[in-house]
């Protein structure tokens, strides 16, 4: 399942929280026309580097698939970021 | 005891099994049903882990700056779809990495190196676990790694 929303959250030594969360769909909206226009440079870059484009579409994709349920959080003294992908 | 156990010693007692034969037909009927009962047996623990795990708890300066802590949690399928990407290194990539690390006197030839022997790896991943104490004078460091 594709990645829907990201969440940053930073926290500061004060205990302030500030929460933010991405809707990664609307990214995702946004980038696919960019993503159309740059399929050919990314065609023949792959015909350039003998690499199979269908299947680097398919690796791609198949990362971009994965990215969900990914965290990372650091913390220092009571400080602290996260960022978690849904 | 079971109704299975018992009509297994019946057997038993009426000579119509041997001795061994009955422990071979007690174990294979009180196995499966054994370990899926308790929740956290051995049969959970050799569930395919859903994600890799690196945390890193770190005191400098003798805890007096604080600690500082790293959670890592990566999915297992992003790291299956990530040694794909050896699919779309180009051979002459290949081929100069292979030089460089011949140069530093590392003997490996990454051509051999097959998407699926890659992906072999990933799944041995879930056995592994790394544990990593630093004890200094200032620092105290503790890395760990895993499957969960």
């Amino acid at each position: 399942m594709i990645p829907f929303v990201a969440v940053v959250s930073l926290r500061d030594q004060q205990s302030h929280t500030f929460r933010l969360w991405i809707p990664m769909v609307l990214i995702w909206l946004l980038l696919l026309p960019l993503g159309v226009l740059l399929s050919p440079f990314i065609f023949i870059a792959c015909l350039a580097c003998r690499v199979n484009p269908f299947r680097g579409v398919l690796v791609m994709w198949q990362i971009f698939n994965a990215l969900s349920d990914t965290q990372l959080e650091v913390e220092h003294r009571s400080a602290g970021v996260s960022f978690h992908i849904f | 005891m079971t109704e299975h156990r018992r009509q297994i010693l019946q057997m038993l007692s009426e000579g119509k099994v041997s001795a061994d034969e009955a422990e071979r037909l007690i174990s294979a009927s009180e196995g499966p049903s054994s370990t899926s009962s308790e929740p956290g047996s051995a049969l959970a623990g050799k569930s395919r882990p859903k994600y890799l795990r690196v945390q890193v708890d770190s005191e400098d300066d003798g805890g007096r700056e604080g600690p500082t802590k790293v959670n890592v949690r990566v999915p297992m399928q992003l790291l299956r779809a990530g040694v794909k990407l050896a699919y779309l290194i180009p051979a002459a990539a290949m081929q100069k990495a292979n030089l460089a690390m011949h140069e530093q006197g590392i003997p490996v030839d990454l051509t051999q190196i097959k998407p699926e022997n890659l992906e072999e790896l990933v799944e041995q991943l879930s056995d592994l676990t790394v544990d990593v104490d630093q004890k200094d004078a200032n620092t105290k460091v503790k890395v760990r790694v895993f499957c969960e």
